[in-house]
């Protein structure tokens, strides 16, 4: 959908600049165009025809972490974030896609074998110093100019994907209630596998079965980047193995993820019969926190004598709005002091791929996340999206901090 | 355009990164807060005040326009560029530079928001007290160039009551620091006519604010009513009854609707009008305060007196006014926020107005407004897409502020003239007060590439609505009086006569030796009270009516001028006490008398009579001309008429005091000072025969706060080991302190220091080694030191000046004789912003025939000193 079309949300906007205070970008920079009004302004610009789609709207189109924060402290409630998306796709359409892009959304994401095979050969290059090897794979580079330096975010490759050891199917459960689904997303899959680990054994502890699905990327960075066919292409992939399923719930680890599959009927228009699939989806999408609130009183000692606070994942505080599932949780954790993170549904400037692109605005933004990491004086960070935990422990280890950063499953 | 040479120099100045002509940059720094647009050539960013010194200097020299931006959220277009230029936006300039408890200041660069600095001053029990709604967003350096207000400036002022130092690059690149910690620095109040001058005189790269400790309680009421009317009327009952909540905030039914549409605030969406009213002080006696409120309230008919039961339940009230202007948002893509004031007892009239005219146009609109001060902000919802809407909505505008200014209001509270009411400048201001606002450019931007273009209208095409002119109603009993005196300065100036205004007589021998004969100029004749209007709380009168004679007018209305200048007291005239800022210390609770004054009208040095300021306490057209004649020492113009606010009459005034030695006098000064316990003021002066000093700390106010307030400093006292505790009352009108200034007027020679407040100690030890010192009063809320020796030679004021300047503080000789003036200046080592100083004299007194040569630097005599 062209972005006039959303001329009359746009002009919305009255300037006040509230979304300035609550911007990452905007209070690493001070830069009108790292914010939403100066964003709406530029959609507004173009619209009106003072502005045309070129390379010169990239970086502001592009420098948006979507966190949506602005979005919270706007009073007509503007939705920059999902006016972004659509901007960058006409971006896309009317300036064009880079080859790189077309690599990864059409040739890696949909296929979780293929996925599972490029990791592998990165994580060799990594784990073995031979990061020219990685850099040759690609799949880091299509990310953009920053790459070298952001490649030591992730600090280790597992040499197997999360799914190769454990193979998609029905897995027995001790619990009583539910038979639940597990969507296992990419960062879990390649990066995160403590956490999947964790997941997988807390699901078969609380519910009757587990099945770990053979899904694909969920679509949240192809939607992100704009490119809206290749988001419903991944999108429908899933549909079509969540679809079989006869679970109580699809329980995911990765926040961004549920959030984005319970946005997945407003990919597809009102005719289009994968609408009415993916709304039964939707209403079936669980976060790992908001189910395992309504689950488990948590009983583990492994936050004991342990100072312990959360970062709300963009994708869970306003993507889904679970604010005090995850408090809940850990307050009920035996021994443990929670404390709260000042800040803490602030992004961490992780945002997916976000660091890869704009390295040095991610680490603004990470270096505040710190900034009040340290005021809490926690030893544990607990959150519950793996993207948010590479860039965390990258913050940690960048600072010299001695905290614990882990996903929620796996502290409970 | 902007020349490539220059953006190859300021690339070279803030490297390439922060310098941008792309047309996306334009687009983004185009608009601010306000309806007004105007794209600029090119935007820089640069780091720090380095920087932006060699960036404004390389824009001037090119002969570039350039206009300073901070987060861009003005409401009157002070920071678009409609011609072009360059954009110099300090948002990089965003680091708290310290926070200084002890002295009660807090330095900030500019790019710092107003709640960045709330939220760092919170932690440690202090608060910066102008608190706009849109703090989150405004950053400092706009505060200052705005001069904003906020709810919280019923009860504390605006920010020029709170800014007291300012750092400031001129377009030459000069780099100079006006105030700081001390806050009445020596000569012209240059500070306040830099703030609310909306970025045309200078670019402000550092700000020195004070902060005041957190009250004690703060009760906070949301007030329901049916009817409009009934809560205009409870606002100025409230007034009435001597209570001065620190906020009175009102909304109307659409914006209250508005707002709960957005988030739940706990507005009722059937209310006609809400009031949120705060009070805050010394715990003891304010739920009496807030019962007095609600009885006031009830008996005007309001619906429901809601107590906000937490911090919770505050937070979201406020959370609610703080949105309103975002919350409108939602029923039309754009409004058009008018900030007229009134007095606040024609608020019903008013609104009442601008409904009517609104529905003229065809427009809905909601107000949220500062009711306390009669600060208007009718919201006009309308669309600018459409080019019909947006020129009706600006006629409907202009209407507003026609039918403010002839209800006795102003054309902005607190938004700025900028490019939206340039025009309406001339409701207010005639052609003469606005040449004479104008001309002051001169000194500061001789090239004229600051800003140009904004706040000042074209005075030389015809103006359609002289009629309607706040300036050209009739004259009053005083009128003639200062026709016939400017007629003399006419004179005067035509035969190059200088003069030297003469009220009371207590400035005679002030300042430097006039560099030439002068004739006295008398203000006795300038006698009577003009207006006196005690439901608004303000008087007008001629300047050279006693203090005595004000004080005895307001008595019958259980009101007073809250000022008790030393030297004199009553018997001194107002145009004195205001040409001199004179004032005790009791300064830190009621302000020196730049804080009470609303306007006064003078005299400039070609004989044209001037108004400045207006009557009512929120006004931000124009150049600051009041404060900068205030203090002015008659060495600018003649003061013919002021306009200040007054007080409720406290019920009670008690001083408690102790004896101990100077340091630890010093000590539980600043830890009173520091603390919430709400003194008037807290101030020493030597035992007699003995090296101690008696601490003496004043309370006024309601009986039982003013009872607990005493308990409590008596208990701190004795805690402390001080000696011979003792409590008395003493005169509203007079103070505890007027046999002191005898005593110290009485010696040749008169001191007065001043420094941050926390060296107010070590400035008495500098005097004390070098002079031998007869009668002192050390005043430590102020940090501010009179005193009075028989003997002073030219080396030891040297070194007090020396050692002052040193502290960050200055000295001068109030008084001294004829024969140690023919070799020193009385304002001690030179300083580089006097410079700036006789630049400004020159303009509005080009033949210099006012006070000349008392001015510190005798630098229009040629003398040594000069700098």
């Amino acid at each position: 959908m062209s972005i006039s079309a959303h001329y009359d949300e746009i002009a919305h906007c009255n300037h006040c600049g509230f979304c300035q205070t609550a911007c990452p970008i905007f209070r690493s920079t001070g830069y009108e165009g790292g914010v939403a009004r100066g964003r709406l302004a530029l959609l507004r610009a173009v619209i009106e025809g003072r502005l045309q789609w070129s390379p010169e709207i990239e970086e502001p189109l592009y420098s948006c972490l979507l966190c949506g924060a602005c979005t919270s402290n706007c009073f007509p409630a503007i939705p920059t974030a999902d006016l972004v998306t659509t901007a960058r796709s006409e971006y896309l359409e009317k300036v064009g896609r880079k080859s790189i892009h077309r690599l990864l959304f059409d040739k890696l994401l949909p296929y979780p074998r293929r996925l599972h095979l490029a990791a592998r050969a990165i994580a060799m290059g990594k784990n073995s110093g031979m990061s020219e090897l990685a850099r040759a794979l690609g799949l880091l580079r299509i990310f953009g100019r920053d790459l070298s330096r952001a490649e030591a975010i992730v600090e280790r490759l597992p040499a197997q994907a999360f799914r190769e050891r454990f193979k998609p199917g029905v897995f027995e459960g001790q619990g009583r209630s539910q038979h639940v689904a597990y969507f296992v997303g990419c960062g879990v899959d390649v990066v995160s596998q403590a956490a999947g680990e964790a997941t997988l054994a807390l699901l078969r502890r609380f519910s009757r079965s587990v099945h770990v699905l053979n899904n694909n990327c969920c679509g949240l960075p192809a939607w992100s980047y704009g490119d809206l066919p290749a988001a419903r292409k991944l999108a429908g992939k899933n549909l079509a193995v969540l679809e079989v399923q006869s679970v109580d719930a699809i329980v995911t680890d990765c926040s961004s993820c549920t959030g984005f599959i319970k946005k997945y009927p407003r990919l597809f228009s009102e005719d289009d019969p994968q609408r009415k699939v993916a709304l039964s989806i939707a209403a079936k999408a669980r976060d790992v926190s908001e189910w395992l609130a309504a689950e488990v009183i948590p009983i583990s000692k492994s936050l004991e004598g342990k100072r312990v606070t959360f970062h709300d994942p963009c994708h869970a505080v306003r993507g889904q709005g679970l604010v005090k599932q995850p408090r809940e949780l850990l307050h009920r954790m035996p021994g443990a002091e929670f404390v709260e993170l000042p800040e803490a549904d602030w992004c961490c400037g992780g945002a997916g791929s976000y660091a890869l692109s704009h390295y040095d605005l991610a680490m603004q933004v990470l270096d505040r996340k710190m900034a009040n990491l340290k005021k809490t004086g926690a030893d544990v960070l607990v959150t519950t999206c793996p993207a948010c935990i590479i860039q965390l422990s990258y913050g940690v280890r960048r600072h010299g901090l001695k905290v614990d950063v882990r996903h929620l499953t796996e502290v409970i | 355009m902007i020349p490539k040479e220059l953006i190859n120099e300021l690339r070279r100045i803030v490297g390439d990164r922060h310098v941008s002509e792309t047309r996306t940059a334009a687009e983004l720094y185009s608009y601010d807060g306000s309806l007004a647009t105007g794209a600029p050539g090119a935007v820089v960013f640069p780091a720090d005040t380095l920087e932006t010194s060699r960036v404004v200097k390389a824009a001037a020299r090119a002969g570039v326009a350039f206009a300073p931006r901070g987060f861009g959220t003005n409401l009157s277009g002070g920071t678009v560029l409609p011609y072009g230029g360059l954009t110099v936006c300090l948002a990089r300039l965003n680091r708290i530079l310290g926070i200084f408890p002890a002295s009660r200041s807090a330095v900030v660069q500019p790019g710092v928001t107003n709640l960045e600095l709330q939220n760092a001053l919170s932690p440690l029990g202090f608060f910066y007290a102008p608190d706009p709604a849109s703090q989150k967003v405004a950053t400092l350096g706009g505060n200052v160039g705005e001069n904003s207000g906020g709810p919280r400036c019923l009860k504390y002022g605006v920010t020029t009551n709170h800014v007291i130092g300012l750092e400031v690059v001129l377009t030459s690149g000069e780099l100079l620091r006006l105030g700081g910690a001390d806050v009445d620095p020596l000569g012209y109040d240059l500070r306040a006519l830099l703030i609310g001058s909306e970025g045309t005189l200078a670019v402000v790269t550092e700000v020195t604010v004070r902060i005041m400790p957190k009250p004690e309680k703060v009760m906070t009421q949301l007030v329901v009513y049916n009817a409009v009317d009934d809560a205009a009327r409870s606002v100025a009952d409230i007034i009435a009854a001597g209570i001065v909540p620190a906020t009175l905030e009102m909304m109307d039914s659409p914006i209250i609707r508005a707002v709960e549409d957005s988030i739940a605030c706990g507005y009722p969406r059937d209310a006609a009008a809400v009031l949120i009213i705060e009070v805050e002080g010394p715990a003891e006696g304010l739920e009496k305060q807030a019962g007095r409120i609600r009885e006031i309230c009830t008996a005007n008919r309001c619906r429901e007196v809601r107590d906000a039961a937490g911090a919770e339940e505050r937070g979201r009230l406020w959370e609610g006014r703080r949105g309103a202007f975002g919350a409108v948002a939602r029923l039309a893509p754009n409004y058009l926020v008018n900030d007229c004031t009134v007095p606040r007892t024609l608020l019903p009239n008013a609104l009442v107005q601008v409904a009517e005219i609104v529905k003229r146009y065809g427009f809905e609109h909601g107000n949220v407004f500062h009711a306390g001060d009669g600060n208007l902000h009718p919201l006009i919802l309308f669309d600018s897409r459409d080019p019909d809407q947006l020129k009706r909505v600006h006629e409907a505008g202009w209407e507003i502020m026609q039918a403010c200014v002839a209800l006795g209001g102003t054309i902005s509270g607190e938004h700025g003239i900028g490019l939206e009411k340039m025009a309406a400048m001339r409701m207010v201001f005639s052609d003469a007060d606005i040449d004479a606002q104008r001309s002051l450019q001169e000194a500061f931007d001789p090239a004229r590439v600051l800003n140009p273009g904004k706040m000042f209208p074209d005075t030389t095409r015809p103006f359609a609505f002289k009629d309607q002119a706040a300036w050209a109603r009739p004259g009053d009993a005083l009128s003639a009086i200062e026709e016939r005196m400017a007629e003399e300065v006419k004179h005067a100036f035509a035969a190059d006569q200088a003069l030297l205004p003469l009220g009371g007589g207590s400035l005679a021998g002030a300042g430097n030796l006039p560099s030439r004969p002068t004739t006295p100029l008398r203000t006795n004749a300038l006698d009577g009270m003009i207006e006196l209007d005690p439901a608004n709380q303000y008087f007008t009168s001629g300047a050279g009516m006693t203090l005595a004679a004000i004080q005895e007018a307001l008595a019958p209305h259980n009101q007073w001028l809250p000022l008790r200048p030393a030297f004199g007291v009553l018997r001194r005239t107002i145009g004195g006490v205001t040409a001199t800022g004179a004032l005790g210390p009791e300064r830190i609770a009621y302000g020196a008398p730049r804080e009470l004054l609303l306007g006064l009208r003078f005299v400039d040095g070609r004989g044209r009579l001037i108004n400045a300021g207006g009557k009512v306490v929120k006004n931000v057209a124009g150049y600051d001309m009041t404060r900068l004649i205030a203090g002015s020492a008659g060495s600018l113009g003649l003061i013919t008429r002021v306009t200040m606010k007054t007080a409720t009459r406290p019920e009670r005034c008690a001083v408690v005091s102790a004896c101990g030695i100077p340091e630890a006098c010093a000590s539980l000064a600043a830890q009173l000072l520091g603390s919430s316990l709400g003194a008037v003021f807290a101030a020493a002066a030597p035992d007699d025969g003995s090296n101690r000093w008696r601490l003496q700390v004043g309370f006024e106010g309601f009986g039982d706060t003013v009872a607990a307030q005493l308990a409590r400093a008596e208990a701190l006292f004795e805690k402390s080991d001080f000696r011979s505790v003792r409590a008395e009352e003493y005169n509203v009108l007079t103070g505890p302190f007027c046999g002191l200034y005898d005593r110290i007027a009485g010696c040749p020679f008169v001191l007065r220091m001043g420094a941050p407040p926390d060296r107010t100690g070590r400035a008495a030890a500098i005097l004390k080694q070098q002079a031998r010192v007869e009668a002192l009063l050390v005043d430590f809320g102020s940090g501010r030191i009179l005193a009075g020796t028989s003997d002073m030679n030219d080396a030891s004021w040297n070194e007090i000046g020396q050692r002052l300047r040193e502290l960050a503080g200055h000295a001068v000789l109030e008084k001294s004789p004829d024969e140690f003036k023919t070799r020193n200046d009385v304002f001690g080592p030179p300083r580089p912003e006097w410079n700036l100083m006789h630049r400004v004299k020159a303009i509005l007194d080009p033949k210099l025939i006012f006070a000349p040569g008392r001015m510190p630097g005798l630098i229009q005599q040629g003398c040594r000193n000069a700098p």
